[in-house]
Formats: C-alpha cells, structure tokens, sequence
C-alpha cells in the first residue's frame, strides 16, 4: 500500500470513531499494520484468527467503543461462526476492513480460494459490502461502512483491492 | 501449587458457585456461555440479570469479554467461560497473555462434558488437558484450578481485585441444578437489555436514534 493508502484508512477510521482495532497481520496490508500500531489514538490488538477477532470487535460494541477487524479476506472464512452467531444471533455488529486476496491478476495459487469465496460468503451472511479499488474512495467507504453497521445492528465489510493493495 | 486439592466426597456444583461468586458481585459486567449455565446465572445472580450477556456461542465469551475490558478500562469484567468454549478457542489465551487487562476475571466451568446436548465428553474429561497449566503456559500467571468451594471463593476474591487477568478452572458435577427457572428471552432482546444498562450505567449511548425517526 502507498503511505497516501494508509492515510485514507486511518483518517476513515477516525471519522467513524474507532478507537480499537483487531487484527491478523497479512501481506498485502504490510504497511497498514505498523501505522495502525503506531498511532496514538488507536490501540491495536493482534489476535491468533480473525474469529477471536470478530468476538473481540464485538465485546468492544457492548462497550460503546468502536473497533475494526482488519485482515485478509481468508480471515472472513475464520470468522464466519462468530459472526453468523453474533450478528444473526443476537444483532452485535463487526466492521470489517479486508484485503482482496484473490482478485482479477492474482498471481498466486494459494490466493484463488480467496477471490472465488469471499463474495458469496459475504453475501451468505447478507453482510453489506463494497469493494474498493481507488484510493481516493477508501475514506468514505469505511465511513459508510460504520453508518450502516450503526443503523442495522450487523455487520458491514470494505475489502480493499486492486491498486491499492497490489 | 496451582491445583488445589481434590475434597473427599461429592463434586461441587456449578449453581453453588455461582451462588458465592455472585454474592460478591455488585458494579461488574458479565459474559457468559451457553447451555445450563444460562437458567443457573439467571437464578443465582438475579440482581445482575440486566448486567449479563447470554450468549450462544462457544469460543466467543472470553473474547467478547476482553473486547468489553477493554472498551471499559475502569470497570470489572467477568467471564463465566466453559471448559468446551475455551477448548474452541484456546489462542484467546495467547492474546489475554499478551495483553494483560487488569479489569477482566474469567471462570471456566470445567464439568469435562457438553452437557447441554446430553453429555459427551470434552477433552478435559480424561484428566490429561489442564486449563489452567496451558493458561500459564500462555502467559496468565495467575490461573489456577479448584475442586472446592472455599477454594472458588477464595479465588473469586482475589480475582476480583487482581490488576492482571486471573483465570480460575472450577471443576464442578456434569449436572444441572434441578427445578430452576427458565430464560425467556433470546440473544436479541439479551443484547437490548444489555447494552442499555452499559448505556444507564456508564453515562454513553451505545445504540442511539436514526437521524431520522
């Protein structure tokens, strides 16, 4: 990612007021993380799979806090019991930031699964989504993301692809 | 010596520590597992109904409960986790080992079964899984297993006061305590009743109005 990339997902993060977030490191958000850490507004919690994220997220809601997962989009099929659970279940909404693993160009084997499952099992759970492949749309992306996800009680996902993160 | 003693006699019961822990509750949030242990909170701790999440779901109530430690800094939070929840997740461990909350308490009703579907065994069932040694080994100095009463509230104290997360193993019968009321409500109208008492209690809006109505 370009340090002007990383600039649009923190300032985003900030205008939602997120105050916390979780995350499982990947590589196509490298250099998100360290920013991420290193900023005095935010505390960052690394987790050991993105479903011990979403639970995590979701305790931070019951707070009144705001918190994001940020993760590889592989990371939503780890996460897919908690938040079936937490969002069909009893209305908890997680905001998700993900990277596109697995988007038209991957050149990586191992990624396709990525590309090929992580719409429809967005789109199982009816968790409202957009893809973003510009910078200059990655701010108010999350912004809508947190207004949505404050409105429906459920959950909602940015997942951040092409130039941004390749 | 983290393990205490095993008592001569019959297993305690998970409603009579509940009974002693609640006794010690007053301002503390809790999140707590499924199964049984949802009817016996509801009864053993009736004046912290509105501050208790039920929830349905293994490998999420210890998470859930460090996640709201950690949005609320200042207040005690209590984690009534089970033996087959904690096994689903064990690397929440690794996390709470790293991130030491000082505010966040977790019990695990060891009963070595799932015995909200009849009762087969967990892995602790076979005296060869310690929760609370692989606790320790995830960097929560203070986890300890007990078999007695006394022992639990002993530990619900220190807990409580702890300004490190503290983790206590109660090894309790496979049973349910008999002839208690029944729940009604669902995780939906849980989490409403929840999240206005944080709201009541801590001066915040959590789930505020549209813009519009």
């Amino acid at each position: 990612m370009t340090p002007e990339a990383v600039d649009a997902v923190i300032r985003g993060l900030k205008r939602a007021g997120v105050s916390i977030v979780c995350y499982l490191p990947d590589s196509l958000f490298k250099e998100l993380y360290p920013a991420l850490d290193a900023d005095p507004d935010l505390r960052t919690i690394p987790v050991t799979n993105e479903g011990e994220g979403a639970a995590i997220c979701g305790g931070v809601f019951l707070s009144g806090k705001r918190a994001v997962l940020v993760m590889e989009n592989s990371g939503l099929r780890a996460s897919v019991e908690p938040l079936a659970r937490m969002g069909l279940g009893a209305g908890i909404p997680v905001v998700m930031l993900m990277s596109y693993r697995g988007d038209l160009g991957e050149n990586n084997w191992w990624a396709i699964p990525h590309g090929i499952t992580m719409e429809p099992v967005l789109q199982a759970l009816r968790i409202p989504y957009r893809v973003v492949r510009e910078e200059a749309a990655i701010e108010n992306a999350i912004a809508d993301a947190y207004a949505s996800a404050y409105a429906s009680y459920y959950h909602a996902a940015v997942a951040l692809g092409g130039s941004i993160v390749r | 010596m983290s393990v205490e003693p095993e008592t001569s006699g019959r297993p305690m019961t998970r409603y009579a520590c509940m009974q002693r822990l609640a006794a010690r509750l007053r301002d503390e949030l809790v999140i707590l597992s499924l199964g049984g242990s949802v009817d016996e909170w509801y009864n053993a701790a009736p004046h912290m109904r509105a501050a208790s999440l039920f929830q349905q779901q293994l490998g999420c109530v210890t998470p859930q409960a460090f996640g709201l430690a950690a949005g609320l800094p200042h207040r005690r939070i209590v984690s009534l986790d089970t033996d087959g929840g904690l096994l689903f997740n064990l690397g929440i461990l690794a996390t709470l080992g790293n991130e030491r909350p000082e505010n966040l308490f977790v019990v695990v009703w060891d009963n070595q079964c799932y015995q909200s579907i009849g009762g087969p065994p967990t892995h602790t069932a076979r005296g060869r899984v310690d929760l609370a040694a692989i606790a320790r080994g995830a960097g929560l100095e203070h986890a300890y297993t007990v078999h007695d009463l006394d022992g639990f509230e002993r530990h619900c104290a220190e807990g409580l006061a702890a300004q490190a997360p503290y983790l206590v193993v109660a090894k309790v019968a496979g049973t349910v305590e008999p002839g208690i009321r029944r729940k009604h409500s669902d995780g939906r109208e849980d989490k409403y009743i929840f999240v206005r008492h944080v709201e009541a209690s801590e001066g915040v809006t959590i789930m505020g109005p549209s813009e519009h109505n």
